[in-house]
């Protein structure tokens, strides 16, 4: 392991500010059932949300069908238009397993490549996937502990990362999901807070700004995420239980978006869901008087 | 060149911008004349019911004796009522906007007798200090370090709780009307109007936390009563030494802080000012006549690092001013002042104005769209119809915008101060961090009215009891004051057989002008300011030169001339500082857009005017100068007369700046600055103001220039950072710093999405740029400047801390891409500056009897 690779690793994380596991593909074109408004390419196209959810609500059907496959295959405008109808639903709680993906533009393509596709020596570099196959082969996902309202990463075991990290390595507490171990990292704070998309009604934030707060944390590579570093903020709405859609900020700048999925919760949840369209909602809902609220 | 290092560099101004948004209502409403001593019975009477040691609510009840039901319940609206914004200023301000406020910095009961003079709030007669004697409250653990407030009592017991029933829910409204109301009594649940309870600050409202956790609190911050955990600035920083923990977002403190309207426009009774202006009681204070001291814009940012863009940019209003399209920013920089609401059933409307507007409807028809017609559902015959119509309305804005009704301009108030902001409005705000011109929010879009009254209940709340706050605003609380009612009450205050009359004041005026100067100052008035500053034309009138200029209108016994005629003028005539008539947020597309008639809208540019025009731009209205003796200093930034200054004890709250000017635009030297005023709202501190601010506007030649400056480096964090370097805990993205003595407005009319934009459109198609641009300015210019933008993405791709500087070599590019380029900021309104000396004086003379 170099020294410029890892700098490299870092600066993938640091560049997306991505502390999510990539399960997906990228580019998948997959269909939903779930109907989006009418909009075109210019921000002044794009419709209301309130107006969205009153004319077309999400139906616990319509999302029982959705999974990260066919969000991966979205335009940015959808997948906002999917997470400004979901709600914040329950502070999860546990292991889950995450991918990402980056906004891409009606035409298919990444929007940065779009913009900025055409400037010289820059397009090869836009094309490549080599930061999200970073972001996949270094994060696995997130565990929550609700009641402490905590959340830390989970960051593969690999030599990538461990001339970045502080003290003794075998002192950094670890979890195994699915038989796989992986270390527990970038610890946040968990707080039901404003959507930097929607403000209609909250979600459910991840917030690294005073992670040094935090029991665990570790200077390197924690600072990274924090305050100090490129101050990470995701935000969360239930798809349904057990699988969330998140959004990734630095700086509050957006950069992408990610999934945080699991199967135990999704299959003892699930059922019930199917049946109401309820489920226990930590945040504040708002007051439209759509699927939140009823 | 690296793309994370591109986007750095046209990222750079990214985040030049942020914005705060400082509410209020700018709403201008004026009120009958009276008999002058009727006035003085009334306030006397006043005085004598308000006790300074009732902490209860008997007091403020006693103060609207005199009003209606409807009165009495717009009053208390106007005073209380927050329709729901805490949320605003507790979470989406912060979260969303990126302001902090440090409501325990403002509203500390410890520093209550520091509060005005820092902050330019009113003391909350009926709260009290804890501990301090008769108060309820006996430690501030009790209160967690607020002041004590009527309804405390109930409150308190839950903070950290569910199930606080608002005290709103007790409100008595005003008797059901059926051609008001509909069928049947179904307003919306006076809960919704929120009330809570006085932080001890009139106009702001505290409510309780249920998010609280009263363990975590004491372990942030030592004791319930302590807030210093919660804003203390770390031991270690940010990369620039920025962040405040105020900054985060999971530590919920024990309240939250909303606004009601009256936060910016309750202040001092001219008539009737207090003997300490820390200590008021009811009798003193007016609800709707404009805080002329109140620092919202600092207030707002109070949790902000003083070397942050965000408060260098907008926490620089002068006192009585703020800029309400700080938050809904439209990157115009222009604070204005709180108008003061005078005598408004005299204020001029115009007739045959194409409104788009809703209107209340006994039904709908069958299969209308609810884009046009909607009716409330579970209510009976209470609907909404939405087309346009031929009106008679105000024109209400600093440049006549909010002109489709009075009630609807006060509705709009409430978006101003955070209301509904969540369900109906932020979503449509600029994110000055978007960049791609594809995405939400990359700018405005504008809110639907017919939207917010489906999903906001607090708006129903209001928008059923419109009626009732107009009626409070032309009530006898907001009627005109006349400098002589003033004087006879301060001496029946020393004698209660003094007697001072408009004959007495006359005589006194023509002592310090000179004889004859009242009614000759009225000769000058009628040949020089009238036919700006008289709302009754000559064709209806009669010859100025002939007019009492006093007389009273006997269908409403108030003063028939408002003394200003609210006509749109063109604001290169005006000369004023005219970043505010630039202000574009009801522009079609705009945020407020369904608040701006398409008449408005259909005014023509001002072709002497540099910047971008249309869309209704490029005017300003006159103001009234009723009672003009007690509003100084002038025009709508308050720039035209001293600098105000309040002059705390603690100096960390001490906001006042330098801002006189060489003819270079540099500050002038301490030894140089004229000094800035103390705040004195005593009857004879107001006129002395006045006088020094009329000598100062009919003597433009004699006036320092006034620029407001930044009065600390400002260092920008540039992102995305990125480690890119030798060093393993190095994040490198870059900063770049802009010094102390940058001109504010340069910097907030930036646009640098449209500037950004074209850089990268430079690099990318620069045929297609060069096109535009030739369409634009012409085939030379348009050809020069995209060879400037060019050159200048070449400098930021090389070295992207050079880009700042490389567009403040190229003042060209400055111009092309601010939305206002003006910088004097008291400048213009030179009319009268030709009088002879004696004419001025007269002139003074007279307006001194408006």
């Amino acid at each position: 392991m170099t020294r410029h690779t890892t700098l490299l690793a870092i600066r993938g994380l640091a560049l997306f500010g991505a502390l999510t596991l990539s399960l997906v593909g990228c580019n998948n074109k997959a269909s939903t059932d779930i109907k989006f408004a009418p909009y075109g390419t210019t921000y002044q196209s794009k419709p209301d949300f309130a107006e969205i959810e009153q004319q077309y609500p999400l139906t616990p059907e319509a999302v029982a069908k959705l999974t990260p496959e066919i969000l991966v295959g979205l335009d940015q405008e959808q997948v906002d238009q999917i997470y400004a109808r979901l709600t914040a639903g329950p502070i999860p709680d546990g292991a889950f397993d995450g991918g990402l993906f980056f906004p891409k533009g009606a035409s298919g393509q990444r929007r940065l490549t779009e913009i900025l596709g055409g400037l010289p020596g820059l397009a090869a570099e836009l094309k490549t996937t080599k930061l999200e196959l970073l972001g996949k082969t270094l994060w696995k996902g997130k565990v929550f502990y609700r009641e402490k309202r905590l959340l830390r990463n989970r960051i593969e075991d690999t030599v990538l990362l461990k001339p970045l990290i502080d003290g003794d390595l075998n002192t950094i507490e670890k979890i195994n999901v699915g038989g796989k171990e992986a270390w527990l990292l970038f610890p946040a704070k968990l707080y039901c807070g404003q959507s930097l998309l929607d403000a209609r009604r909250e979600s459910i934030i991840i917030d690294y700004a005073y992670s040094d707060e935090l029991p665990g944390y570790r200077e390197r590579p924690d600072f990274l995420a924090g305050r100090h570093g490129l101050m990470v903020r995701d935000e969360i709405r239930m798809v349904r239980p057990g699988f969330y859609l998140g959004r990734a900020y630095a700086g509050k700048a957006f950069l992408l978006s990610f999934t945080l999925y699991n199967k135990e919760i999704a299959e003892r949840d699930g059922p019930a869901f199917m049946k109401t369209g309820q489920v226990k909602q930590d945040c504040w809902t708002g007051t439209q008087s759509a699927m939140a609220n009823k | 060149m690296k793309p994370a290092i591109y986007f750095g560099a046209i990222g750079a101004t990214a985040l030049l911008v942020l914005i705060t948004v400082f509410s209020t209502s700018e709403v201008a409403i004026s009120a009958p004349t009276v008999e002058v001593a009727a006035i003085a019975s009334a306030s006397l009477t006043v005085q004598g019911a308000g006790s300074p040691a009732g902490y209860d609510e008997k007091s403020f009840n006693a103060a609207a004796v005199a009003l209606s039901d409807s009165e009495r319940v717009g009053r208390e609206i106007w005073y209380k009522s927050t329709a729901g914004n805490a949320r605003f200023h507790a979470y989406t301000l912060p979260q969303r906007v990126g302001v902090y406020a440090d409501w325990y910095r403002v509203l500390n009961a410890k520093e209550r007798n520091d509060r005005f003079r820092a902050w330019g709030l009113m003391n909350d007669p009926s709260c009290c200090t804890p501990g301090s004697p008769g108060c309820p409250a006996k430690s501030l653990d009790e209160t967690y370090g607020f002041d004590w407030c009527p309804g405390d009592e109930e409150l308190l017991k839950f903070v950290g709780k569910d199930g606080y029933r608002d005290p709103a829910c007790d409100l008595k409204d005003a008797p059901y009307i059926a051609a008001v109301h509909g069928a049947k009594d179904e307003r919306q649940s006076p809960c919704d109007l929120a009330f809570g309870t006085s932080t001890g600050a009139l106009g702001l409202r505290k409510f309780p936390n249920p998010r609280f956790d009263a363990e975590i609190w004491r372990k942030a911050n030592g004791a319930l009563e302590s807030w210093e955990g919660w804003r203390k600035r770390l031991p270690r920083q940010n990369a620039t030494g920025k962040l405040a923990q105020v900054a985060d977002d999971a530590l919920e403190p024990p309240f939250l802080i909303g606004q009601a309207c009256g936060a910016c426009h309750i202040s001092f009774d001219p008539l009737n000012p207090p003997a300490d202006p820390t200590h008021p009681r009811w009798d003193n204070l007016k609800g709707a006549i404009g805080n002329q001291y109140l620092r919202m814009s600092e207030i707002l940012g109070s949790g902000m690092p003083v070397n942050s863009l965000e408060w260098q940019v907008f926490a620089h209003a002068r006192p009585g001013t703020t800029d309400t399209s700080a938050i809904p920013t439209d990157q115009v920089n222009n604070p204005g002042t709180m108008n003061a609401i005078i005598n408004f059933k005299q204020r001029p409307t115009f007739s045959g104005e194409r409104v788009v507007k809703w209107r209340g409807a006994k039904s709908c028809a069958s299969g209308a769209p609810a884009a046009t017609c909607w009716c409330e559902p579970g209510r009976t015959e209470k609907c909404w119809q939405r087309e346009e119509q031929v009106e008679n309305v105000h024109h209400i804005l600093k440049g006549g915008e909010d002109s489709i009704g009075i009630r609807e301009a006060v509705q709009r108030v409430y978006f101003n101060i955070g209301s509904c902001s969540e369900a109906c409005w932020v979503n449509h705000l600029t994110d000055m961090r978007q960049l791609d011109p594809n995405a939400r929010n990359f700018g405005q879009t504008p809110f639907n009215i017919g939207q917010c009254r489906r999903d906001c209940p607090n708006f129903r709340a209001i928008e059923d009891r419109l009626g009732n706050i107009v009626e409070f605003l032309v009530s006898k609380e907001n009627y005109n004051t006349d400098l002589h009612v003033a004087r006879d009450i301060e001496r029946k205050k020393k004698s209660s057989g003094a007697k001072y009359d408009y004959k007495d004041l006359v005589a006194d005026l023509e002592k310090e002008f000179g004889k004859g100067a009242v009614t000759r100052g009225q000769e000058v008035f009628a040949q020089t300011c009238a036919r700006c500053h008289s709302s009754i034309s000559e064709s209806e009138g009669g010859p100025f030169k002939n007019r009492d200029f006093r007389a009273l209108d006997p269908k409403t016994g108030l003063r028939a001339d408002w003394m200003g005629n609210d006509q749109a003028t063109k604001v290169s005539e005006v000369g004023t500082y005219r970043c505010r008539a630039l202000h574009s947020n009801h522009m079609t597309g705009h945020v407020y857009q369904e608040y701006g008639s398409e008449t408005l809208r259909a005014r023509p540019s001002d072709p002497a005017v540099r910047e971008e025009g249309g869309g209704g731009r490029g005017y300003y209205r006159n103001i009234s100068l009723l009672s003009a003796w007690a509003h100084a200093p002038f025009m709508h930034n308050n720039a035209i007369g001293p600098e105000l200054c309040g002059k705390p004890a603690n100096k960390a709250n001490d906001f006042d700046r330098p801002r006189y000017v060489d003819a270079s635009g540099a500050l002038l030297a301490k030894d140089k600055q004229p000094a800035c005023w103390a705040y004195d709202p005593s009857v004879e501190g107001r006129f002395k103001l006045f006088k020094e601010s009329v000598r100062q506007l009919l003597s433009p030649d004699q006036r320092l220039p006034k620029i407001t400056l930044f009065d600390e480096d400002v260092t920008i964090d540039i992102g995305p950072k990125i480690l890119d370097g030798d060093g393993d805990r190095e994040l490198r993205g870059f900063s770049v710093v802009l010094p102390a003595g940058s001109k504010v407005a340069s910097l907030g009319n930036f646009l640098h999405k449209r500037f950004i934009d074209d850089m990268v459109l430079s690099k990318l198609r620069p045929s297609e740029l060069q096109a535009r641009l030739v369409k634009q300015y012409g085939e030379k210019d348009g050809k020069e400047i995209a060879g400037l933008l060019s050159r200048t993405a070449d400098t930021a791709l090389k070295n992207p801390k050079e880009l700042v500087s490389a567009v403040k070599r190229e003042p060209r590019l400055l111009d092309i891409y601010s939305s206002c380029t003006a910088t004097v900021e008291n400048g213009g309104h030179t009319f009268g500056q030709d009088l002879p000396d004696a004419d001025k004086k007269a002139l003074t003379a007279f307006l001194s009897t408006l």
